[in-house]
């Protein structure tokens, strides 16, 4: 075995208190964390800032639940949510850019049903919902929290600061300990 | 590179810029002729073209999951393939485009990269000797024609390609898998070095080693090194792994010789019965379709196994009624692929503290093991054999898809790896067979007019039985070595997937039973050369590419030897 080159240096390694410091600079004050990762998690999540998005394949309400959902399967911790780094964004994208007309349908279809028990419940029955379809392994559930992890786990606060992410890692070591890189690789 | 200097006749003009193609440039420039290489793709200049390189998956559009609906109107047989993605896809045929023809029910997966470099962007880089194993195996068991060489014609040019090419890999001091003077190799990673003490104590005689790859692990004839991003099929601007496009058209543009010229689809290769020689190709221009000639004193056909077989098939002359150098009828027969996506997976258990640094672009591979003539060898019910590519690593994030949970703790998960997880994948020899065959549609053209190819090819009951006991010796060494939950697989694998498709022009040492001699020379037409895949008699069961390097830069010498002799 080898020794390691240095982690990555550069935008992949600015840790959550720096991105905030440089968030509150840009926007002139100091701001709540959550405010401010949304405001990071936007400016990578295909430009617009939140206020002016607006969904194209979905209607603002379905993106408001597959937000809400994604936000309960990969939630703020120490570092953003699901939310906050745009993952519906990238799935009403996916869905008006990607998907044919079928699936795109399909989808809407899946997501009309839970979004209506969804919306309907308080914040225990959601959770005791999702909890049950999540058991279940329900079809169009177990999409939603696949696109979900996509979307998180490559943005880029998904993957520089919930995971490890090497653009040119220079060399292979094939046995390093675990404790070394200390996360998951994003790619 | 420019496209419009008339400096013909050229000494010589070769059909193809793909991994054929480039090293008959190389090798014709490099002996001093004037040289033009035709690509019926687009232009692409390394570096500069290869325009996802760069991009981190936050910047990719749809974060790799591509434009599915396009993908399936488009892309519906080159999305199939494991290199075709979101940052791929410029480097893949538009199927819609370049359509081709196949019996209902009996698939052929033709996969295609009409650019400079053609499929040398996006191959699998492994990079293996082929030894008399191989090819004395159709004198052997009689299936196909005899090659008309053996290893020790081709060692030599195995030499020479793998020096330029830069081979990383282990030596082994197997007769059946010749060594070479390689770089170092890539590394095992954990898992991969307890799956192979398993193996190899379980099964004496069988091996498990890093595969030999075109990914340099230090720099090497001013490229690279690889840099362990595993993302080949963008292009790399380091030249970290070779290509058409970093290595031999950049040596063959060094000598002053060579002339690329893009867009050119070649319709035919010209023949004047009066002096029984090419004299030229027929292209026509791929956007204004308008047609032109170039002459040329060699003609070298690199255009791949099916194009260059479109083309001998589309240039009929009333002596080649059937297709110039056809007079065997061989011509677009014997059609070959390896069977492939079949194997066996498991988890390596234990090795939780432990981890990879870097992407390596490579994985495992275990030598073939069957019918290797040894007197205390398992007696097998097929012919020829199999190699395993394979590889470990550790289940990442996008475990949590079929992973029950949610919420901070299901978070937290996913922050460290999974288990080890191994997969191994069969690739086994195909025998060659008259009946697996191309020819050309009486009736439909492409948007260029050119007839369009008929493909018929189905595997034969020895292929599925190479497929059978790939599956089953996956499973067996991978529950020898102590994995856990091992499971056999059988994807999906109709011929042509495999990418290794050969054999519609194969050498031989009859002129009444094959198209091309010792020397990659058509028997019937002495300055007409075929070197990409056509040519093969048998398959082996090894990646094929460095077999047509060698191949190629053999050819390219005698053909100038001959010309100096005045033969030709």
């Amino acid at each position: 075995m080898t020794s390691l080159p240095p982690l990555p240096t550069g935008p992949a390694s600015i840790d959550r208190r720096e991105a905030l410091r440089r968030a509150a600079l840009v926007l002139g004050g100091v701001l709540s964390a959550p405010f401010a990762a949304g405001v990071l998690a936007g400016c990578e999540a295909r430009g617009a800032p939140e206020g002016s998005w607006r969904p194209r394949a979905l209607t603002p309400d379905q993106a408001e639940v597959v937000a809400a959902i994604a936000e309960q399967i990969l939630p703020e911790t120490d570092t953003p949510g699901a939310r906050a780094v745009g993952v519906h964004r990238f799935i009403d994208a996916l869905l008006a850019e990607s998907y044919s007309a079928e699936q795109r349908e399909r989808f809407v279809a899946g997501l009309a049903d839970l979004g209506r028990a969804f919306q309907t419940s308080t914040p225990d029955q959601q959770r005791a919902l999702l909890e049950r379809l999540d058991h279940e392994a329900a079809p169009f559930f177990r999409t939603l929290k696949e696109l979900t992890l996509v979307g998180y786990y490559t943005s880029e606060i998904g993957a520089t600061r919930e995971l490890h992410h090497a653009p040119v890692p220079g060399r292979y070591d094939g046995c390093v300990p675990l404790a070394q890189v200390g996360r998951t690789w994003a790619v | 590179m420019g496209g419009v200097t008339r400096d013909e006749p050229y000494d010589a003009i070769v059909v193809g810029s793909g991994i054929t193609g480039g090293w008959a440039a190389k090798e014709l420039c490099e002996k001093g002729l004037k040289t033009l290489v035709l690509e019926r793709g687009r232009h692409v200049e390394h570096g500069k073209d290869y325009v996802t390189e760069w991009l981190q998956p936050w910047q990719l559009p749809h974060r790799g999951r591509g434009e599915q609906a396009l993908y399936e109107r488009d892309y519906a047989i080159q999305s199939k393939n494991y290199a075709f993605g979101e940052t791929t896809r410029h480097f893949f045929v538009n199927d819609r485009e370049h359509p081709y023809i196949t019996p209902d029910g009996q698939p052929f997966r033709w996969i295609r990269g009409y650019q400079l470099g053609g499929r040398s962007l996006i191959w699998g880089r492994l990079c293996w000797r082929w030894s008399d194993l191989d090819f004395g195996a159709n004198l052997r068991d009689g299936h196909g024609v005899d090659w008309p060489i053996r290893y020790k014609d081709l060692a030599p040019w195995y030499d020479h390609v793998e020096r330029f090419v830069g081979v990383s890999g282990e030596r082994l001091g197997l007769a059946y898998l010749p060594d070479g003077d390689f770089l170092p190799p890539w590394e095992l990673n954990c898992a991969e070095h307890a799956v192979k003490r398993g193996i190899e104590q379980a099964f004496p005689g069988r091996h498990m080693t890093i595969t030999r790859v075109a990914n340099l692990t230090q720099a090497h004839e001013g490229r690279g090194p690889c840099r362990a991003r595993n993302q080949c099929a963008r292009g790399c601007s380091y030249g970290g792994y070779f290509s058409s496009l970093s290595a031999t058209l950049p040596a063959a543009q060094r000598t002053g010789k060579l002339t690329i010229v893009t867009d050119a689809i070649v319709h035919s290769v010209i023949y004047d019965e009066r002096t029984d020689r090419a004299t030229g190709v027929r292209v026509i221009d791929r956007n204004t379709k308008q047609t032109r000639e170039y002459a040329g004193r060699l003609i070298f056909l690199c255009a791949s196994t099916l194009g260059t077989a479109q083309i001998l098939l589309n240039s009929t002359t009333p002596r080649f009624a059937t297709g110039l150098a056809n007079s065997s009828g061989e011509v677009g027969h014997n059609l070959m692929d390896h069977i492939s996506k079949a194997g066996a997976n498991g988890t390596v258990p234990g090795l939780e503290d432990k981890y990879v640094y870097g992407r390596r672009p490579t994985g495992t591979y275990i030598p073939r093991f069957r019918n290797l003539g040894g007197s205390r060898e398992a007696k097998v019910a097929f012919l020829r054999g199999y190699g395993i590519q394979g590889g470990a690593g550790r289940d990442g994030w996008s475990r949590g898809a079929d992973m029950p949970g949610l919420g901070a703790d299901f978070k937290r998960e996913l922050r460290e790896p999974g288990p080890w997880r191994i997969s191994l994948q069969g690739y086994g020899e195909c025998l060659p067979r008259h009946e697996n065959h191309v020819d050309l549609d009486t009736q439909r053209t492409d948007q260029w007019g050119i007839p369009l190819l008929r493909v018929q090819c189905a595997w034969s009951d020895n292929e599925r039985a190479i497929r059978e006991d790939v599956k089953t010796q996956s499973a067996e060494m991978l529950e020898a070595a102590g994995c856990k939950d091992v499971e056999t697989y059988d994807h999906d694998g109709p011929p042509g997937f495999s990418v290794h498709e050969m054999g519609t022009a194969r050498m031989g040492r009859d002129p009444k039973t094959s198209v091309l001699n010792a020397h990659n020379q058509t028997h019937d037409v002495p300055n007409l050369f075929v070197t990409d895949g056509a040519c093969m008699a048998s398959t082996s069961c090894v990646n094929p590419s460095l077999t047509y390097m060698a191949l190629t830069a053999r050819a390219v010498a005698y053909a100038v030897g001959e010309v100096t002799r005045g033969n030709l």
